[in-house]
């Protein structure tokens, strides 16, 4: 017992926890990676840098990260409960239903977005034809306006399976006795849905709202293979990834600093997020 | 009277209607990028929203230029080590942890569950790489990608553990059942669902994983199928036939494996698989 709890910990402290404090230590100095380039300590300077105007981008990315994940998460949930609803029965065509809702997972970050850039495709792609039937012409994913609201829609598409698997799970947890017994006593389809589906789900929100929050808070890569961060959907996951590697001059101290400042925003979110979906679960289960 | 007994579940949306819409959202999207990939490189420039003349080579275009089948190979090896190894860990930390057989164990629980909330290091592991000597290489990067699944692996089998009676624990043991045997007996059944899911995410964390690649990999032997696959893109911008071949060829394998595990997954209740 003893020695896999002690390996288990191990590769998690080696590969979690002293790579994050690593990073802390590089946001500190002005390391950029250049071979012979000399690493010294600058204190706070990456993190003051953020604010100036010397490096723009910080305070557009932010307000990128909150419209992204505040969309994100709502989105992803409540098209997550409605599909897991249709789709927890036994029937046959429920089953498809549920392949076809996962796809996006198993296809991966590469590959929808690969999709959908190619549905997007400003020359003659399908989504262009139908809005210039409006006369609407965009570059799309090569637009300020769209790309947004874009990356979002392929964001919540990618993650919509997932959210439905973990809702589904909570749905068939619940024992259906409890809806017999409620239907013999007369109690409608609504009042069941609300006193008793609704409150026993409750762990599975819980777990879907946690996922969805943290995920497109600290996301990079789908944002990455769509538009690199342009026209308006660097947030700063994306933000850390440019400065550190992507940009002229590729500054990897800065950018670690731009990293462990969207983790303590993250934790600052996430963690009474969790506390407050928690107290919730206790208060609805409990009723 | 005996009807409204079997109704197990109050509906909103009309199944017709919404099966249309998931059919829409989520089927059509990929049945045009097969249809592109069936398509001429003549006809797409033309009118890539209509099917053409069938056209087939674009596979063995895609396949040879874009080097898959070598990349598919390291794609499984890389995500199904990683993912498993996670799993597996996580089972060995969640245990001790759900049961308290441990001093401090809600101290672990917590510092694991940060986890859940640290963003992939990727300056500071490729310089932990460097000095490990996991650079460059397949066992390395397999290494390198245990971690990020077992924060869930050990919160979802937490859970499960706690929900089975620790009665169960006592009888086995009583019986003389060693630790592993029980773990492997007793508790990887019951905890299924748990594993599933863990497992299934530390796969599509690997999967999705394209800086990974980009930091840790130097030598393209070693690239998994989705690197090479947006390198092919990078280079092909407009060959969409070719591209949408080549995306073809790489999802087929992800999509049967997860059509094949999605009623594993499914008829696996969530939480709470025991009852007295």
């Amino acid at each position: 017992m003893w020695a896999g709890l002690l390996i288990g910990l191990g590769v998690y402290a080696l590969f979690g926890i002293v790579p994050a404090i690593v990073q802390v230590v590089i946001s500190f100095t002005n390391y950029t990676g250049l071979p012979g380039a000399p690493v010294n300590n600058v204190g706070f300077a990456n993190y003051t840098a953020m604010f100036t105007t010397e490096r723009p981008g910080f305070e557009s990315a932010i307000w990128a990260t909150v419209a992204f994940v505040l969309a994100v998460t709502i989105g992803q949930n409540l098209i997550a409960l409605v599909l897991a609803h249709r789709l927890s029965g036994e029937s046959r065509w429920a089953g498809i239903g549920r392949v076809l809702v996962f796809l996006p997972i198993a296809l991966g970050v590469t590959i929808v977005g690969l999709i959908w850039i190619l549905i997007f495709d400003p020359e003659g792609g399908p989504m262009s034809s139908f809005f210039s039937t409006f006369g609407i012409h965009s570059a799309f994913f090569g637009a300020n306006s769209w790309a947004m609201p874009l990356v979002i829609l392929v964001q919540i598409w990618q993650n919509a399976g997932f959210s439905t698997l973990v809702f589904i799970g909570g749905l068939r947890a619940i024992d259906t006795q409890i809806y017999e017994a409620a239907a013999m006593d007369g109690i409608g389809a609504w009042r069941r849905l609300r006193r008793i589906t609704w409150p026993l789900l409750a762990p599975a929100v819980t777990v879907n709202v946690l996922l969805a929050l943290v995920g497109s808070f600290t996301l990079y890569n789908t944002i990455y293979v769509l538009t690199q961060g342009q026209y308006g959907t660097q947030t700063l996951g994306m933000l850390a990834f440019n400065t550190a590697f992507n940009s002229e001059e590729a500054n990897i101290g800065l950018g670690a600093a731009v990293t462990v400042t969207l983790f303590v925003l993250t934790l600052f979110v996430a963690i009474p997020a969790m506390l407050l979906l928690r107290w919730r679960e206790r208060r609805l289960m409990g009723a | 009277m005996s009807m409204s007994l079997r109704l197990r579940r109050p509906r909103l949306v009309s199944g017709f209607a919404m099966g249309l819409l998931v059919v829409i959202l989520f089927l059509a999207p990929v049945l045009y990028v097969v249809m592109i990939a069936f398509q001429s490189q003549q006809h797409f420039l033309v009118s890539p929203n209509t099917p053409g003349r069938v056209v087939a080579g674009n596979f063995g275009t895609a396949w040879n230029q874009a080097d898959l089948g070598p990349e598919l190979v390291n794609t499984v090896l890389y995500s199904v080590v990683a993912a498993g190894l996670s799993t597996l860990l996580g089972l060995l930390i969640a245990f001790p942890i759900a049961r308290r057989l441990v001093r401090g164990a809600s101290g672990y629980y917590l510092a694991l569950m940060v986890g859940l909330f640290l963003p992939f290091s990727v300056i500071a592991l490729y310089a932990e790489a460097r000095s490990l000597g996991l650079y460059d290489s397949r066992f390395g990067y397999i290494i390198l990608h245990v971690e990020p699944g077992m924060p869930l692996a050990v919160l979802l089998l937490v859970a499960f553990i706690t929900a089975i009676p620790a009665e169960l624990d006592e009888a086995a043991w009583m019986e003389g059942a060693g630790y592993l045997s029980y773990l492997v007996r007793v508790v990887l059944p019951l905890t299924r669902p748990a594993l599933v899911i863990a497992f299934l995410y530390g796969m599509v964390g690997v999967w999705n994983d394209i800086i990974g690649p980009v930091v840790f990999l130097a030598d393209s032997s070693l690239f998994p199928v989705t690197r090479g696959i947006f390198v092919f893109y990078g280079s092909n911008t407009s060959a969409w036939p070719k591209l949408a071949a080549a995306i073809v060829i790489v999802s087929l394998p992800v999509v049967i494996l997860f059509a094949a595990s999605q009623r594993q997954l499914i008829r696996a209740r969530f939480m709470g698989s025991v009852k007295g």
